[in-house]
Protein backbone atom coordinates (compact mmCIF):
# COMPACT_ATOMS: atom_id res chain seq x y z
CA UNK A 1 0.00 0.00 0.00
CA UNK A 2 1.30 3.43 -0.98
CA UNK A 3 1.89 5.82 1.91
CA UNK A 4 -0.67 8.36 0.64
CA UNK A 5 -3.42 5.83 1.46
CA UNK A 6 -2.68 6.02 5.18
CA UNK A 7 -4.70 8.25 7.47
CA UNK A 8 -2.88 11.05 9.28
CA UNK A 9 -3.30 9.10 12.53
CA UNK A 10 -1.74 5.92 11.13
CA UNK A 11 1.01 7.87 9.38
CA UNK A 12 1.76 9.71 12.65
CA UNK A 13 2.30 6.35 14.35
CA UNK A 14 4.54 5.13 11.52
CA UNK A 15 6.58 8.33 11.76
CA UNK A 16 6.93 7.99 15.53
CA UNK A 17 8.00 4.35 15.17
CA UNK A 18 10.38 5.37 12.36
CA UNK A 19 8.70 2.92 9.98
CA UNK A 20 8.81 5.68 7.37
CA UNK A 21 10.09 9.24 7.11
CA UNK A 22 8.20 12.47 6.50
CA UNK A 23 10.22 12.89 3.28
CA UNK A 24 8.87 9.54 2.05
CA UNK A 25 5.29 10.41 3.03
CA UNK A 26 5.61 13.85 1.41
CA UNK A 27 7.12 12.36 -1.77
CA UNK A 28 4.30 9.82 -1.90
CA UNK A 29 1.72 12.63 -1.73
CA UNK A 30 3.61 14.71 -4.33
CA UNK A 31 3.77 11.69 -6.67
CA UNK A 32 0.05 11.18 -6.17
CA UNK A 33 -0.57 14.85 -6.97
CA UNK A 34 1.51 14.50 -10.15
CA UNK A 35 -0.46 11.39 -11.13
CA UNK A 36 -4.04 12.56 -10.51
CA UNK A 37 -4.03 16.36 -10.49
CA UNK A 38 -4.80 16.61 -14.22
CA UNK A 39 -8.07 14.82 -13.49
CA UNK A 40 -8.94 16.28 -10.08
CA UNK A 41 -7.60 19.84 -10.25
CA UNK A 42 -7.70 20.39 -6.48
CA UNK A 43 -4.66 22.68 -6.23
CA UNK A 44 -4.05 26.28 -7.21
CA UNK A 45 -0.42 26.10 -6.05
CA UNK A 46 1.73 23.05 -5.25
CA UNK A 47 4.68 23.82 -2.98
CA UNK A 48 6.64 20.61 -3.58
CA UNK A 49 10.17 21.84 -3.09
CA UNK A 50 9.42 23.72 0.10
CA UNK A 51 7.40 20.73 1.38
CA UNK A 52 10.33 18.34 0.91
CA UNK A 53 12.69 20.79 2.61
CA UNK A 54 10.29 21.09 5.55
CA UNK A 55 9.80 17.30 5.74
CA UNK A 56 13.57 16.80 5.86
CA UNK A 57 13.80 19.33 8.69
CA UNK A 58 11.15 17.42 10.71
CA UNK A 59 12.91 14.10 10.00
CA UNK A 60 16.20 15.58 11.19
CA UNK A 61 14.62 16.87 14.38
CA UNK A 62 13.06 13.48 15.04
CA UNK A 63 16.35 11.72 14.33
CA UNK A 64 18.03 14.04 16.84
CA UNK A 65 15.66 12.69 19.49
CA UNK A 66 13.31 15.66 19.76
CA UNK A 67 9.77 14.97 21.12
CA UNK A 68 7.43 16.11 18.34
CA UNK A 69 3.63 16.77 18.35
CA UNK A 70 1.37 14.09 16.77
CA UNK A 71 0.96 15.85 13.42
CA UNK A 72 4.70 16.48 12.94
CA UNK A 73 5.76 15.44 9.45
CA UNK A 74 2.20 14.92 8.15
CA UNK A 75 1.55 16.46 4.69
CA UNK A 76 -1.41 18.87 4.73
CA UNK A 77 -3.00 21.22 2.19
CA UNK A 78 -4.69 24.56 2.78
CA UNK A 79 -7.65 26.35 1.21
CA UNK A 80 -6.47 29.33 -0.81
CA UNK A 81 -8.29 31.92 1.31
CA UNK A 82 -6.05 31.23 4.34
CA UNK A 83 -2.98 33.46 4.36
CA UNK A 84 0.34 31.64 4.01
CA UNK A 85 3.48 33.73 4.39
CA UNK A 86 5.43 33.98 1.12
CA UNK A 87 3.03 31.60 -0.66
CA UNK A 88 0.37 33.03 -3.00
CA UNK A 89 -3.12 33.26 -1.49
CA UNK A 90 -5.53 33.92 -4.33
CA UNK A 91 -9.06 33.17 -3.03
CA UNK A 92 -9.34 31.68 -6.55
CA UNK A 93 -9.95 35.22 -7.80
CA UNK A 94 -8.32 37.35 -10.46
CA UNK A 95 -8.46 40.09 -7.81
CA UNK A 96 -5.82 38.30 -5.70
CA UNK A 97 -4.09 36.34 -8.46
CA UNK A 98 -0.67 37.63 -7.42
CA UNK A 99 -1.23 38.32 -3.73
CA UNK A 100 1.60 36.97 -1.54
CA UNK A 101 0.76 37.51 2.14
CA UNK A 102 3.58 38.92 4.28
CA UNK A 103 2.17 36.99 7.27
CA UNK A 104 0.65 33.66 8.28
CA UNK A 105 -2.93 33.15 9.40
CA UNK A 106 -3.05 32.06 13.04
CA UNK A 107 -4.11 28.54 11.98
CA UNK A 108 -0.95 28.33 9.85
CA UNK A 109 1.22 29.43 12.76
CA UNK A 110 -0.41 26.68 14.82
CA UNK A 111 0.01 23.99 12.17
CA UNK A 112 3.65 25.03 11.68
CA UNK A 113 4.19 24.73 15.42
CA UNK A 114 2.75 21.19 15.16
CA UNK A 115 5.32 20.42 12.48
CA UNK A 116 2.93 19.73 9.60
CA UNK A 117 4.25 19.86 6.03
CA UNK A 118 2.22 22.03 3.64
CA UNK A 119 2.12 20.60 0.12
CA UNK A 120 0.02 23.36 -1.45
CA UNK A 121 -2.94 25.70 -1.67
CA UNK A 122 -6.37 24.48 -2.68
CA UNK A 123 -8.91 25.61 -5.22
CA UNK A 124 -12.24 27.05 -4.10
CA UNK A 125 -15.23 29.02 -5.28
CA UNK A 126 -14.12 32.63 -5.78
CA UNK A 127 -13.96 34.31 -2.35
CA UNK A 128 -15.73 31.19 -0.98
CA UNK A 129 -18.96 32.14 -2.74
CA UNK A 130 -20.49 29.04 -4.27
CA UNK A 131 -21.47 25.44 -3.63
CA UNK A 132 -19.72 23.67 -6.49
CA UNK A 133 -16.15 25.04 -6.83
CA UNK A 134 -17.13 26.19 -10.33
CA UNK A 135 -16.84 29.95 -9.66
CA UNK A 136 -13.03 29.70 -9.28
CA UNK A 137 -11.22 32.06 -11.67
CA UNK A 138 -8.55 29.43 -12.34
CA UNK A 139 -10.13 26.03 -12.86
CA UNK A 140 -12.97 23.71 -12.00
CA UNK A 141 -12.09 21.05 -9.44
CA UNK A 142 -13.64 17.63 -10.16
CA UNK A 143 -15.15 15.09 -7.80
CA UNK A 144 -12.49 12.34 -7.38
CA UNK A 145 -15.21 9.67 -7.20
CA UNK A 146 -16.47 10.68 -10.65
CA UNK A 147 -14.79 13.56 -12.49
CA UNK A 148 -17.99 14.42 -14.36
CA UNK A 149 -19.41 15.65 -11.08
CA UNK A 150 -18.63 18.68 -8.90
CA UNK A 151 -16.76 18.26 -5.61
CA UNK A 152 -19.11 20.71 -3.87
CA UNK A 153 -18.05 24.06 -2.54
CA UNK A 154 -16.81 26.35 -1.63
CA UNK A 155 -13.95 24.29 -0.14
CA UNK A 156 -14.07 21.91 -3.12
CA UNK A 157 -10.29 21.64 -3.45
CA UNK A 158 -9.92 20.85 0.26
CA UNK A 159 -12.42 17.97 0.08
CA UNK A 160 -11.22 16.64 -3.29
CA UNK A 161 -7.53 16.65 -2.29
CA UNK A 162 -8.22 14.55 0.82
CA UNK A 163 -10.60 12.22 -1.07
CA UNK A 164 -8.02 11.71 -3.84
CA UNK A 165 -5.08 11.03 -1.53
CA UNK A 166 -3.38 14.33 -2.44
CA UNK A 167 -3.16 15.31 1.24
CA UNK A 168 -3.73 13.51 4.53
CA UNK A 169 -5.74 16.35 6.01
CA UNK A 170 -6.70 19.80 4.76
CA UNK A 171 -8.17 23.04 6.01
CA UNK A 172 -11.23 24.71 4.54
CA UNK A 173 -13.61 27.44 5.62
CA UNK A 174 -17.35 27.25 6.18
CA UNK A 175 -19.71 30.24 5.99
CA UNK A 176 -22.92 28.44 5.05
CA UNK A 177 -21.85 24.84 4.45
CA UNK A 178 -18.57 25.29 2.57
CA UNK A 179 -16.79 22.54 4.53
CA UNK A 180 -19.66 20.13 5.13
CA UNK A 181 -21.19 20.11 1.63
CA UNK A 182 -17.94 19.25 -0.23
CA UNK A 183 -17.08 16.72 2.50
CA UNK A 184 -20.43 15.09 1.84
CA UNK A 185 -20.04 15.16 -1.97
CA UNK A 186 -16.47 13.80 -1.85
CA UNK A 187 -17.02 11.14 0.82
CA UNK A 188 -14.70 12.55 3.49
CA UNK A 189 -15.24 13.94 6.99
CA UNK A 190 -15.49 17.71 7.41
CA UNK A 191 -15.88 19.71 10.62
CA UNK A 192 -17.35 23.19 10.90
CA UNK A 193 -16.26 24.21 14.41
CA UNK A 194 -18.13 26.43 16.88
CA UNK A 195 -17.96 30.10 15.88
CA UNK A 196 -15.13 31.64 17.88
CA UNK A 197 -13.23 28.42 18.58
CA UNK A 198 -10.79 28.75 15.66
CA UNK A 199 -9.11 32.09 14.97
CA UNK A 200 -10.11 33.84 11.74
CA UNK A 201 -6.99 36.00 11.74
CA UNK A 202 -5.55 35.63 8.25
CA UNK A 203 -8.70 34.13 6.73
CA UNK A 204 -9.76 36.41 3.88
CA UNK A 205 -13.15 37.61 5.12
CA UNK A 206 -16.37 36.73 3.33
CA UNK A 207 -19.06 37.06 6.06
CA UNK A 208 -17.18 37.67 9.28
CA UNK A 209 -20.00 36.74 11.69
CA UNK A 210 -20.46 33.34 10.01
CA UNK A 211 -17.01 32.33 8.65
CA UNK A 212 -15.12 29.57 10.45
CA UNK A 213 -12.02 27.56 9.52
CA UNK A 214 -12.17 23.78 9.95
CA UNK A 215 -10.47 20.50 9.00
CA UNK A 216 -11.11 17.69 6.51
CA UNK A 217 -9.87 14.13 6.99
CA UNK A 218 -10.43 10.51 6.04
CA UNK A 219 -11.08 9.35 9.61
CA UNK A 220 -12.56 10.91 12.73
CA UNK A 221 -9.23 10.84 14.58
CA UNK A 222 -7.59 12.95 11.85
CA UNK A 223 -10.28 15.60 12.06
CA UNK A 224 -10.18 15.63 15.89
CA UNK A 225 -6.38 15.86 15.88
CA UNK A 226 -6.31 18.72 13.38
CA UNK A 227 -9.09 20.59 15.16
CA UNK A 228 -7.21 20.20 18.42
CA UNK A 229 -4.15 21.74 16.78
CA UNK A 230 -5.93 24.82 15.40
CA UNK A 231 -8.52 25.71 18.08
CA UNK A 232 -7.90 28.13 20.92
CA UNK A 233 -7.96 31.78 21.84
CA UNK A 234 -6.23 34.34 19.65
CA UNK A 235 -5.93 37.99 20.66
CA UNK A 236 -5.69 38.88 16.94
CA UNK A 237 -9.35 37.87 16.41
CA UNK A 238 -11.78 39.93 18.49
CA UNK A 239 -14.46 37.24 18.13
CA UNK A 240 -12.16 34.46 19.34
CA UNK A 241 -13.49 32.74 22.49
CA UNK A 242 -11.24 32.82 25.52
CA UNK A 243 -11.73 29.41 27.08
CA UNK A 244 -9.98 26.10 27.71
CA UNK A 245 -10.47 23.15 25.36
CA UNK A 246 -10.50 19.52 26.52
CA UNK A 247 -8.29 16.74 25.22
CA UNK A 248 -10.49 15.37 22.44
CA UNK A 249 -11.11 11.64 22.13
CA UNK A 250 -12.71 9.59 19.37
CA UNK A 251 -15.80 7.56 20.29
CA UNK A 252 -16.02 3.77 20.06
CA UNK A 253 -18.84 1.37 19.16
CA UNK A 254 -20.58 1.50 22.54
CA UNK A 255 -20.22 5.19 23.25
CA UNK A 256 -23.65 6.38 22.07
CA UNK A 257 -25.48 4.23 24.63
CA UNK A 258 -28.19 6.32 26.31
CA UNK A 259 -27.44 9.40 24.19
CA UNK A 260 -30.44 11.19 22.72
CA UNK A 261 -30.21 12.00 19.01
CA UNK A 262 -32.77 14.52 17.80
CA UNK A 263 -34.12 14.07 14.28
CA UNK A 264 -35.45 17.49 13.19
CA UNK A 265 -38.33 16.68 10.85
CA UNK A 266 -37.99 19.90 8.81
CA UNK A 267 -34.58 18.77 7.50
CA UNK A 268 -36.07 15.72 5.83
CA UNK A 269 -38.51 17.79 3.76
CA UNK A 270 -36.69 20.66 2.00
CA UNK A 271 -36.29 18.70 -1.23
CA UNK A 272 -34.11 15.97 0.29
CA UNK A 273 -33.91 13.03 -2.15
CA UNK A 274 -35.39 9.67 -1.17
CA UNK A 275 -31.96 8.04 -1.31
CA UNK A 276 -30.32 10.59 0.97
CA UNK A 277 -33.28 10.34 3.37
CA UNK A 278 -32.91 6.57 3.39
CA UNK A 279 -29.12 6.53 3.98
CA UNK A 280 -29.29 9.06 6.82
CA UNK A 281 -32.15 7.19 8.53
CA UNK A 282 -30.19 3.93 8.18
CA UNK A 283 -27.35 5.60 10.08
CA UNK A 284 -29.86 6.78 12.71
CA UNK A 285 -31.12 3.20 13.08
CA UNK A 286 -27.56 1.96 13.50
CA UNK A 287 -27.08 4.41 16.38
CA UNK A 288 -30.40 3.24 17.85
CA UNK A 289 -29.43 -0.42 17.60
CA UNK A 290 -26.33 0.42 19.58
CA UNK A 291 -28.09 2.09 22.45
CA UNK A 292 -28.85 5.65 21.32
CA UNK A 293 -32.35 7.05 21.70
CA UNK A 294 -33.90 8.68 18.62
CA UNK A 295 -36.30 11.54 19.17
CA UNK A 296 -38.25 13.47 16.56
CA UNK A 297 -37.87 17.20 17.14
CA UNK A 298 -38.97 20.36 15.35
CA UNK A 299 -37.03 23.48 14.37
CA UNK A 300 -39.88 25.44 12.79
CA UNK A 301 -37.84 28.38 11.42
CA UNK A 302 -35.66 26.12 9.24
CA UNK A 303 -37.48 26.88 5.96
CA UNK A 304 -36.65 30.60 6.36
CA UNK A 305 -32.98 30.06 7.17
CA UNK A 306 -31.78 30.25 3.58
CA UNK A 307 -33.26 33.73 3.15
CA UNK A 308 -31.71 34.95 6.39
CA UNK A 309 -28.38 33.41 5.41
CA UNK A 310 -28.17 35.03 1.98
CA UNK A 311 -29.20 38.41 3.41
CA UNK A 312 -26.69 38.40 6.29
CA UNK A 313 -23.80 36.83 4.39
CA UNK A 314 -24.20 39.06 1.32
CA UNK A 315 -24.54 42.19 3.47
CA UNK A 316 -21.26 41.38 5.21
CA UNK A 317 -19.62 40.39 1.93
CA UNK A 318 -20.51 43.68 0.27
CA UNK A 319 -18.85 45.47 3.16
CA UNK A 320 -15.84 43.15 3.45
CA UNK A 321 -15.11 43.18 -0.28
CA UNK A 322 -15.20 46.98 -0.46
CA UNK A 323 -11.49 46.83 0.38
CA UNK A 324 -10.67 45.45 -3.07
CA UNK A 325 -10.38 48.73 -4.91
CA UNK A 326 -7.09 48.48 -6.81
CA UNK A 327 -5.24 50.87 -4.52
CA UNK A 328 -3.00 49.13 -1.98
CA UNK A 329 -2.94 45.50 -3.04
CA UNK A 330 -4.52 43.06 -5.44
CA UNK A 331 -5.49 43.60 -9.06
CA UNK A 332 -5.49 47.11 -10.56
CA UNK A 333 -6.99 47.86 -13.96
CA UNK A 334 -4.24 48.95 -16.37
CA UNK A 335 -5.99 52.05 -17.70
CA UNK A 336 -8.18 54.55 -15.89
CA UNK A 337 -9.08 58.22 -16.02
CA UNK A 338 -9.65 59.08 -12.37
CA UNK A 339 -10.13 57.47 -8.95
CA UNK A 340 -13.76 56.42 -9.45
CA UNK A 341 -12.84 54.98 -12.82
CA UNK A 342 -9.99 53.05 -11.15
CA UNK A 343 -12.37 51.59 -8.53
CA UNK A 344 -15.11 50.65 -10.97
CA UNK A 345 -12.89 49.13 -13.63
CA UNK A 346 -10.74 47.26 -11.11
CA UNK A 347 -13.76 45.72 -9.40
CA UNK A 348 -15.60 44.93 -12.63
CA UNK A 349 -12.56 43.22 -14.15
CA UNK A 350 -11.26 41.63 -10.93
CA UNK A 351 -14.44 39.99 -9.59
CA UNK A 352 -16.37 37.15 -11.23
CA UNK A 353 -20.14 37.01 -11.75
CA UNK A 354 -21.13 35.29 -8.51
CA UNK A 355 -19.09 37.66 -6.37
CA UNK A 356 -20.71 40.62 -8.13
CA UNK A 357 -24.19 39.18 -7.56
CA UNK A 358 -23.50 38.82 -3.83
CA UNK A 359 -22.06 42.32 -3.57
CA UNK A 360 -25.14 43.72 -5.35
CA UNK A 361 -27.49 41.74 -3.08
CA UNK A 362 -25.61 42.92 0.00
CA UNK A 363 -25.70 46.50 -1.24
CA UNK A 364 -29.43 46.18 -1.83
CA UNK A 365 -30.34 44.79 1.61
CA UNK A 366 -28.26 47.42 3.35
CA UNK A 367 -29.40 50.36 1.23
CA UNK A 368 -31.62 53.02 2.74
CA UNK A 369 -35.29 52.08 2.77
CA UNK A 370 -34.61 48.35 2.66
CA UNK A 371 -32.44 47.82 5.76
CA UNK A 372 -35.37 47.20 8.17
CA UNK A 373 -37.27 44.96 5.76
CA UNK A 374 -34.32 42.72 4.98
CA UNK A 375 -31.21 42.92 7.12
CA UNK A 376 -32.92 43.66 10.41
CA UNK A 377 -35.56 40.99 9.87
CA UNK A 378 -32.86 38.46 8.97
CA UNK A 379 -30.96 39.28 12.17
CA UNK A 380 -34.17 38.79 14.18
CA UNK A 381 -34.74 35.45 12.49
CA UNK A 382 -31.16 34.53 13.36
CA UNK A 383 -32.01 35.06 17.02
CA UNK A 384 -35.13 32.94 16.70
CA UNK A 385 -33.16 30.11 15.05
CA UNK A 386 -30.58 30.26 17.85
CA UNK A 387 -33.34 30.01 20.44
CA UNK A 388 -34.99 27.06 18.70
CA UNK A 389 -31.69 25.17 18.67
CA UNK A 390 -30.98 25.89 22.30
CA UNK A 391 -34.47 24.72 23.35
CA UNK A 392 -34.00 21.52 21.34
CA UNK A 393 -30.64 20.82 22.95
CA UNK A 394 -32.26 20.85 26.39
CA UNK A 395 -33.70 17.43 25.51
CA UNK A 396 -31.14 16.10 22.97
CA UNK A 397 -27.40 15.53 23.01
CA UNK A 398 -27.04 15.89 19.25
CA UNK A 399 -29.05 16.44 16.10
CA UNK A 400 -28.81 14.29 12.98
CA UNK A 401 -29.74 15.60 9.50
CA UNK A 402 -28.66 15.12 5.88
CA UNK A 403 -25.69 17.35 4.88
CA UNK A 404 -26.86 18.00 1.31
CA UNK A 405 -30.26 17.40 -0.21
CA UNK A 406 -28.71 15.05 -2.76
CA UNK A 407 -25.37 13.62 -3.91
CA UNK A 408 -23.01 15.72 -6.05
CA UNK A 409 -24.47 17.12 -9.28
CA UNK A 410 -22.89 17.22 -12.72
CA UNK A 411 -20.43 19.96 -13.67
CA UNK A 412 -22.30 22.80 -15.33
CA UNK A 413 -25.71 21.49 -14.23
CA UNK A 414 -26.53 24.40 -11.92
CA UNK A 415 -23.93 26.92 -13.02
CA UNK A 416 -26.31 29.31 -14.78
CA UNK A 417 -29.06 29.14 -12.16
CA UNK A 418 -28.02 30.91 -8.92
CA UNK A 419 -31.19 29.93 -7.06
CA UNK A 420 -30.84 26.19 -7.55
CA UNK A 421 -27.18 26.55 -6.53
CA UNK A 422 -28.15 28.42 -3.35
CA UNK A 423 -30.69 25.71 -2.46
CA UNK A 424 -27.85 23.19 -1.95
CA UNK A 425 -27.04 24.90 1.35
CA UNK A 426 -30.48 24.51 2.92
CA UNK A 427 -29.43 21.86 5.49
CA UNK A 428 -26.16 23.52 6.46
CA UNK A 429 -26.80 27.30 6.76
CA UNK A 430 -28.74 27.11 10.04
CA UNK A 431 -25.62 25.86 11.82
CA UNK A 432 -23.64 28.96 10.79
CA UNK A 433 -26.54 31.24 11.65
CA UNK A 434 -26.62 29.73 15.16
CA UNK A 435 -22.80 29.56 15.51
CA UNK A 436 -22.90 25.82 16.29
CA UNK A 437 -20.39 23.06 15.54
CA UNK A 438 -21.35 20.35 13.02
CA UNK A 439 -19.61 17.50 11.25
CA UNK A 440 -20.39 15.80 7.95
CA UNK A 441 -19.71 12.06 7.91
CA UNK A 442 -20.14 9.72 4.91
CA UNK A 443 -23.04 7.29 5.41
CA UNK A 444 -22.94 5.12 2.31
CA UNK A 445 -23.23 5.61 -1.42
CA UNK A 446 -26.23 6.33 -3.63
CA UNK A 447 -27.12 4.23 -6.67
CA UNK A 448 -25.00 6.55 -8.85
CA UNK A 449 -21.95 5.46 -6.83
CA UNK A 450 -21.48 8.87 -5.22
CA UNK A 451 -21.17 9.36 -1.46
CA UNK A 452 -24.00 10.57 0.79
CA UNK A 453 -23.21 12.61 3.89
CA UNK A 454 -24.98 12.94 7.22
CA UNK A 455 -24.63 15.98 9.43
CA UNK A 456 -24.32 15.80 13.20
CA UNK A 457 -24.94 19.07 15.07
CA UNK A 458 -23.96 19.79 18.70
CA UNK A 459 -24.38 22.71 21.12
CA UNK A 460 -21.69 25.41 21.12
CA UNK A 461 -18.21 24.17 22.11
CA UNK A 462 -19.40 20.54 22.29
CA UNK A 463 -17.19 19.29 19.44
CA UNK A 464 -16.40 16.30 21.67
CA UNK A 465 -19.99 15.05 21.20
CA UNK A 466 -19.42 15.12 17.43
CA UNK A 467 -16.18 13.14 17.69
CA UNK A 468 -17.92 10.64 20.01
CA UNK A 469 -20.87 10.10 17.66
CA UNK A 470 -18.83 10.13 14.43
CA UNK A 471 -16.23 7.81 16.01
CA UNK A 472 -18.97 5.45 17.15
CA UNK A 473 -20.42 5.35 13.62
CA UNK A 474 -16.96 4.76 12.17
CA UNK A 475 -16.37 1.87 14.58
CA UNK A 476 -19.74 0.32 13.69
CA UNK A 477 -19.29 0.38 9.91
CA UNK A 478 -17.48 -2.58 8.41
CA UNK A 479 -15.99 -0.83 5.37
CA UNK A 480 -13.52 2.03 5.76
CA UNK A 481 -15.60 5.20 5.97
CA UNK A 482 -13.53 7.27 3.52
CA UNK A 483 -11.47 5.11 1.15
CA UNK A 484 -9.11 7.07 -1.13
CA UNK A 485 -10.83 7.44 -4.53
CA UNK A 486 -9.37 5.13 -7.15
CA UNK A 487 -8.31 7.34 -10.05
CA UNK B 1 -40.38 44.41 -6.86
CA UNK B 2 -38.37 46.17 -9.53
CA UNK B 3 -34.67 46.17 -8.79
CA UNK B 4 -32.61 49.10 -9.99
CA UNK B 5 -29.44 47.19 -10.83
CA UNK B 6 -27.72 50.23 -12.31
CA UNK B 7 -28.10 52.14 -9.04
CA UNK B 8 -26.91 49.19 -6.93
CA UNK B 9 -23.91 48.76 -9.20
CA UNK B 10 -23.06 52.44 -8.85
CA UNK B 11 -23.27 52.20 -5.06
CA UNK B 12 -21.04 49.11 -5.08
CA UNK B 13 -18.53 50.65 -7.55
CA UNK B 14 -19.10 47.89 -10.06
CA UNK B 15 -19.65 48.62 -13.72
CA UNK B 16 -22.21 46.50 -15.53
CA UNK B 17 -22.36 46.54 -19.30
CA UNK B 18 -25.62 47.04 -21.21
CA UNK B 19 -25.71 43.39 -22.26
CA UNK B 20 -25.07 42.20 -18.71
CA UNK B 21 -27.75 44.46 -17.29
CA UNK B 22 -30.77 42.44 -18.44
CA UNK B 23 -29.33 39.19 -17.09
CA UNK B 24 -28.32 40.73 -13.78
CA UNK B 25 -31.68 42.41 -13.36
CA UNK B 26 -33.56 39.13 -13.80
CA UNK B 27 -31.19 37.23 -11.52
CA UNK B 28 -31.29 39.88 -8.81
CA UNK B 29 -35.07 39.98 -9.01
CA UNK B 30 -35.25 36.20 -8.50
CA UNK B 31 -32.75 36.27 -5.65
CA UNK B 32 -34.56 39.10 -3.87
CA UNK B 33 -37.86 37.28 -4.31
CA UNK B 34 -36.27 34.29 -2.58
CA UNK B 35 -34.80 36.21 0.35
CA UNK B 36 -38.08 38.09 0.87
CA UNK B 37 -39.58 34.92 2.31
CA UNK B 38 -39.18 35.82 5.96
CA UNK B 39 -41.84 35.48 8.63
CA UNK B 40 -43.14 38.62 10.37
CA UNK B 41 -40.93 39.16 13.39
CA UNK B 42 -41.19 41.63 16.19
CA UNK B 43 -38.10 43.49 17.27
CA UNK B 44 -37.67 42.54 20.91
CA UNK B 45 -34.23 43.29 22.17
CA UNK B 46 -30.76 44.04 20.94
CA UNK B 47 -29.22 42.00 18.16
CA UNK B 48 -25.87 41.70 19.88
CA UNK B 49 -24.96 38.17 20.96
CA UNK B 50 -24.45 38.28 24.75
CA UNK B 51 -22.44 35.02 24.60
CA UNK B 52 -19.82 36.77 22.53
CA UNK B 53 -18.33 39.73 24.29
CA UNK B 54 -15.65 40.95 21.93
CA UNK B 55 -12.42 42.11 23.47
CA UNK B 56 -10.14 44.55 21.78
CA UNK B 57 -6.38 44.51 22.09
CA UNK B 58 -4.49 47.44 23.52
CA UNK B 59 -3.30 49.65 20.70
CA UNK B 60 0.32 48.55 20.85
CA UNK B 61 2.30 47.94 17.66
CA UNK B 62 3.46 44.34 17.57
CA UNK B 63 3.67 42.83 14.10
CA UNK B 64 7.21 43.14 12.84
CA UNK B 65 6.36 43.96 9.24
CA UNK B 66 8.75 45.92 7.11
CA UNK B 67 7.35 48.58 4.81
CA UNK B 68 9.02 47.01 1.78
CA UNK B 69 7.35 43.66 2.48
CA UNK B 70 3.92 45.26 2.61
CA UNK B 71 4.58 47.27 -0.56
CA UNK B 72 5.47 44.13 -2.51
CA UNK B 73 1.72 43.59 -3.01
CA UNK B 74 0.95 47.13 -4.12
CA UNK B 75 0.02 47.59 -7.80
CA UNK B 76 2.29 50.62 -8.25
CA UNK B 77 4.99 51.92 -5.93
CA UNK B 78 7.26 54.94 -6.01
CA UNK B 79 9.74 56.06 -3.36
CA UNK B 80 8.24 53.78 -0.71
CA UNK B 81 4.69 54.99 -1.38
CA UNK B 82 1.63 53.55 -3.17
CA UNK B 83 0.91 55.50 -6.35
CA UNK B 84 -2.75 56.52 -6.77
CA UNK B 85 -4.52 58.80 -9.22
CA UNK B 86 -5.06 62.42 -8.28
CA UNK B 87 -7.75 62.59 -5.57
CA UNK B 88 -8.16 66.33 -5.06
CA UNK B 89 -8.86 68.54 -8.06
Amino acid sequence: MELYNQTAASLAKMLQNKECSSVEATQSVLDRIAAVEDTVGAFVTVTGEEALRRAKEIDDRRAAGEELPPLAGVPVAIKDNICTKDVKTTCSSKMLENFVPPYNATVMERLNREGTVMVGKLNMDEFAMGSSCETSYFKKTKNPHNPEYVPGGSSGGSAAAVAAGEAFVSLGSDTGGSIRLPASYCGVIGLKPTYGSVSRYGLVAFASSLDQIGPFGRCVADVAMTYSAICGHDPYDATSANRAYPQFTVGGAGDMKGKVIGIPKEYFGLGVSAEVHDRVMKAAELFEKNGAVLKEVSLPSTPYALSAYYIISSAEASSNLARFDGVKYGYRTPEFENLTDLYEKTRSEGFGDEVKRRILLGTFVLSSGYYDAYYKRAKLLQKQIQQEFSETFSSCDLLLTPTGTDTAFRLGEKESDPLSMYANDICTVTVNIAGLPAISVPCGNAANGLPVGMQLIAPKFEEQRLFTAAGCYEALTEQPLCPVASL
Amino acid sequence: MKVDVKRLAKLARIRISEEQEVRYEQQMQDIIEMVEKLPPLESRDSLVDPDHPMTLRKDVPSAPYKRDDILKNAPQVQAGCVVVPKVIE
